[in-house]
């Protein structure tokens, strides 16, 4: 069996394994750009110039950061479980790192364009959930298991309005191939005629990748770092890289569902160069939308965050679908579905501002630890 | 969403905005004559001695006691047929800014104008590896001041400030 | 209609200690929650880490001495609490302080009250969790303020700079000029807060409701400041009891209506505005020139025996200094009435029964500096 790639008649699984280490590469480069430019972003963001020691500009920041995070020692607790807690990185990193195989970079490039790729990618990215709970496990830190626990609220809640928005397209489309799904887009991207179930999957995009306003699991001033307060060195990186690399395959996803990929607005006919540019372009711009939220916006309550997620997104989503659906069936114009998704859009924009600003119920009455003389000692604190 | 999508036009408006980091290192800002660091002792260039005399009034004022002072009879003074009309000066002067609280007593309490704070970035940029070397002697309390590298500001209390 | 269900589900509270090293315990603060799930069943704080012994060093020095440890008492506006000292000292000896100086003294202290608010707003929008932006926000309107003082009195924050009598030296000459110029990045700041955060939906929504405390109840744990005054108690030292020239401007005293996080923060936000405005009032009605110490000022202070106490309005509440003296050049005891302390009381009151990133936000939202509490 042979495979193409860029004219080279290829063994196939010679042909996969070069496809693999470029893929590798193009991602571990892109996290180090991603995390220079998120500093470069948020520093401009804040009035401030952000790294500008390290090499012209600065740009040589991420490298600098990998060569301390090598140098570090790698630290486990003694009350830690040492396989969950050694594994946990791995297994949420993992996952992610298998995401790439169905996404396509440019027309002629990508690993392995499966025919259900969507469904693969969001089945295989929730995997790394079970890693956040290993880490979170395994550090036997209160702290790091509290993060664990709101990863997995957060990730399954908001797998539900991911799954379905991805559907809406793919019925829309009529494939899960992401090839198929680009190609379809050459006149017009999917974000004009489904711009309800765009906002759905970038929002709920944003709580995969524990972004702010979703960074609960993470929450620096509650929970400091959540999973990862015990880790340093290698493996406090390999939650770095997994967290970037995530963002990479997200706004990929994101382009080539929604913008058009490599296709839109200019065809295939413009040549490699020009699409990875595209599609460079589309990546980045989310990227930029993503650190914009980022620093704009706080975090939201558990509370708050779980009943969006289920209140407002999950039922627009299954509307999404619905109204997808009947206007398939019924064959009626495409001009309906963005009327029907811009109805949409302003609803959620509306219920979204209502839904969180909604005075939440107190959860329970107190329960007096004050009699309880070894606490006020600080005895029984870990 | 309105509130959300206005601060986040807030924030795209200081992304627009001019930076306003002071990239230490490399810039060190303009400091004001009035800025305090630690005490630093004043040499007198017209008799070429110091102009402490060694009377232990900032000693004794010092609130955190950080001071060591010890005086003697000065060689050069006029009754042993110097140029000083000083009789006595300082011998040994230990400052411990470690302990220093810089708060500009000792120059209020000085009689002879003698003692200053540092008000340039030698004075604030101390970092050393141990800390014995933050107690310093006479010879580095004078050093700035001997080589004319500071613009002395000595307040006259309760008055100018020119 | 919530129905108990028939079995019992034992599940256990867990104990989460936060802090002393924390990023959003604002110090060495430390504070043992005890948790069901996310929800916080009960909260025991624990203060002293910062203890030094202020007040009682300040018993073995005179009274300039004195000044420098004031400053360490309380960082964030070190002009108001070394105000409160020097009145103290001043309404022992009688000393008439000089009217320009007591202008001079208002102005810095505003000025002082709009950085440690400035301070607050960037450290309570970490804590409610937006990235880095408002604390920049906050660095960039509080470094114009402390420029300013550094040129005023030599110091960015520890400034030594009031004296029994009036002021150690006098002001630049081109104070004035340089007050407006800090107080147009200051207005910028405030703008910026005001639109980036006070309409914020998941702001609004993270602090509305959150950490409420009745009028009645802030008045019992004796809180001041904007935390008494966000729950809808008009209680201002600068308009109960006029010191410095407070009778001599026109502001309003900013007013809450829920007492929750999110009217302590607006109340902040207002009252600064209402800073810049007294801050411009000084500005007219100061004097270009004048004297700024008595004529004659012993060299080495002495107060009459007797006992004072005196309350300034710090930005976080009520500054007081209890000054016993029998006489000499030092006080026979010396106690400082915090406000962060008697605010902070209050937490566990505010925080049980919420969750714990609530916790986390009304303890910023009292603003407390830890040096203040233990002194």
């Amino acid at each position: 069996m042979n495979a193409d790639l860029f004219g080279l008649e290829l063994n196939v699984w010679a042909d996969a394994a070069i496809r693999l280490v470029m893929v590798v590469t193009l991602m571990t480069v892109v996290v180090m750009g991603y995390t220079y430019l998120e500093r470069k972003i948020i520093a401009r963001f804040n009035r401030r110039l952000g790294p500008t020691k390290t090499g012209p500009w600065g740009l040589l920041q991420a490298v600098a950061d990998a060569l301390k995070l090598v140098g570090k020692e790698d630290l486990r607790p003694r009350s830690a479980d040492p396989w969950t807690f050694e594994l946990g990185p791995y297994m949420i990193f993992i996952p992610i790192f298998m995401g790439f195989v169905i996404v396509p970079f440019i027309a002629d490039f990508h690993i392995r364009l499966l025919d259900l790729g969507l469904i693969y990618f969001v089945a295989i990215s929730s995997v790394s959930i079970v890693g956040w709970v290993m880490a979170g496990w395994g550090s036997d830190n209160r702290y790091a298991m509290l993060g664990a626990l709101r990863s997995v609220a957060q990730g399954i809640s908001y797998e539900l309005p991911l799954v379905l928005s991805l559907l809406a397209v793919g019925m829309y489309a009529g494939s899960f191939n992401l090839g198929v799904i680009i190609a379809g887009q050459d006149v017009v991207p999917n974000i004009v005629w489904q711009p309800m179930a765009a906002f759905i999957f970038f929002i709920a995009a944003l709580a995969e990748l524990n972004r702010t306003p979703f960074d609960i699991p993470l929450g620096e001033s509650e929970v400091v770092g959540g999973p990862f307060v015990e880790y340093s060195g290698i493996r406090w990186s390999m939650f770095q890289l997994g967290e970037y690399a995530s963002i990479f395959i997200m706004s990929l996803v994101f382009s080539a569902v929604f913008l058009g990929g490599w296709m839109w607005p200019f065809g295939e006919d413009l040549g490699r160069w020009f699409q990875v540019l595209l599609s460079g372009i589309k990546a980045g711009g989310f990227f930029f939308v993503v650190v914009w939220i980022r620093i704009s916006v706080p975090r939201m309550r558990i509370d708050q965050l779980m009943g969006y997620s289920w209140k407002v997104l999950l039922p627009l989503a299954l509307v999404q679908v619905l109204v997808n659906g009947l206007v398939m069936v019924n064959g009626w114009h495409e001009v309906t579905l963005l009327i029907s998704g811009l109805v949409g859009v302003a609803v959620l924009v509306t219920v979204t501002g209502r839904v969180v600003a909604a005075p939440s119920v107190r959860p329970g009455p107190a329960r007096p630890l004050m009699p309880t003389p070894a606490i006020a000692q600080g005895e029984a604190v870990s | 969403m309105k509130g959300i999508a206005r601060s986040m036009l807030t924030t795209l408006s200081t992304f627009a905005r001019k930076p306003v980091t002071r990239n230490y290192p490399d810039y060190h800002r303009p400091l004001p004559r009035t800025d305090r660091a630690f005490p630093l002792l004043l040499w007198d260039h017209e008799i070429d001695e110091p102009f402490c005399t060694g009377c232990h009034a900032c000693e004794r004022a010092c609130p955190v006691e950080c001071m060591t002072v010890l005086m003697k009879d000065n060689p050069n003074h006029k009754s042993v047929g110097g140029t000083s009309s000083r009789r006595k000066i300082i011998d040994k002067f230990w400052v411990d800014y470690a302990r220093c609280m810089r708060c500009n007593i000792c120059v209020e309490v000085c009689n002879f104008d003698a003692i200053a704070m540092n008000n340039t970035w030698t004075g604030h940029e101390m970092s050393v590896y141990d800390r014995k070397d933050l107690v310093v002697d006479l010879e580095q309390l004078l050093t700035q001041s001997r080589a004319k590298e500071i613009d002395e500001w000595v307040p006259i209390i309760g008055q100018t400030n020119d | 209609m919530v129905t108990e269900p028939a079995y019992e589900f034992e599940t256990q509270d867990i104990l989460l200690n936060v802090g002393p090293q924390h990023p959003s315990t604002h110090g060495v603060f430390r504070m043992v929650l005890s948790v069901d799930g996310e929800v916080v069943r009960d909260l025991v704080p624990h203060i002293g880490y910062l203890h030094r012994g202020a007040e009682k060093l300040c018993e073995t020095m005179d009274y300039r001495q004195g000044i420098g440890f004031m400053d360490r008492t309380e960082y964030l506006a070190a002009f108001n609490a070394e105000l409160s000292y020097v009145m103290a000292v001043e309404a022992l000896t009688d000393i008439e302080v000089p009217e320009r100086a007591q202008w001079i003294r208002m102005i810095l202290c505003e000025l002082n009250r709009l950085s440690s608010h400035f301070m607050f707003m960037g450290a309570f929008g970490i804590d409610v969790g937006v990235f880095a932006t408002p604390f920049i926000y906050a660095w960039i309107g509080r470094e114009a303020l402390i420029d300013l003082f550094e040129e005023v009195s030599g110091d960015r924050m520890m400034f030594a700079y009031f004296r029994p009598g009036g002021l150690a030296w006098d002001v630049p000459r081109n104070f004035k000029q340089r007050v407006n110029e800090a107080l147009v990045v200051a207005e910028q700041g405030i703008k910026d807060f005001d639109t980036m955060l006070t309409e914020n939906e998941i702001f609004v929504a993270r602090t509305t409701g959150v950490g409420k405390i009745s009028a009645a109840e802030a008045i019992d744990w004796g809180m001041s400041g904007p935390s008494i005054r966000a729950s809808g108690v008009p209680l201002d030292v600068r308009r109960d009891e006029p010191y410095l020239m407070y009778d001599q401007v026109e502001w309003d005293v900013i007013v809450g209506e829920n007492g929750d996080v999110y009217d302590r923060y607006y109340c902040r936000l207002l009252e600064m505005r209402e800073s810049v405005k007294i801050i411009r009032q000084c500005l007219e009605k100061m004097p270009d020139t004048g004297p700024i110490m008595p004529e004659k000022m012993p060299r080495m202070l002495r107060t009459a025996p007797g006992e004072v106490y005196v309350r300034t309005e710090a930005p976080r509440g009520e500054y007081g200094v209890y000054l016993v003296s029998k006489g000499g050049n030092r006080p026979h005891r010396l106690k400082v009435r915090s406000a962060c302390l008697a605010n902070l009381q209050a937490l566990r009151d505010m925080s049980v029964g919420q969750y714990v990133a609530d916790a986390i936000v009304v303890l910023g939202s009292i603003d407390i500096v830890l040096s203040e509490v233990d002194r």
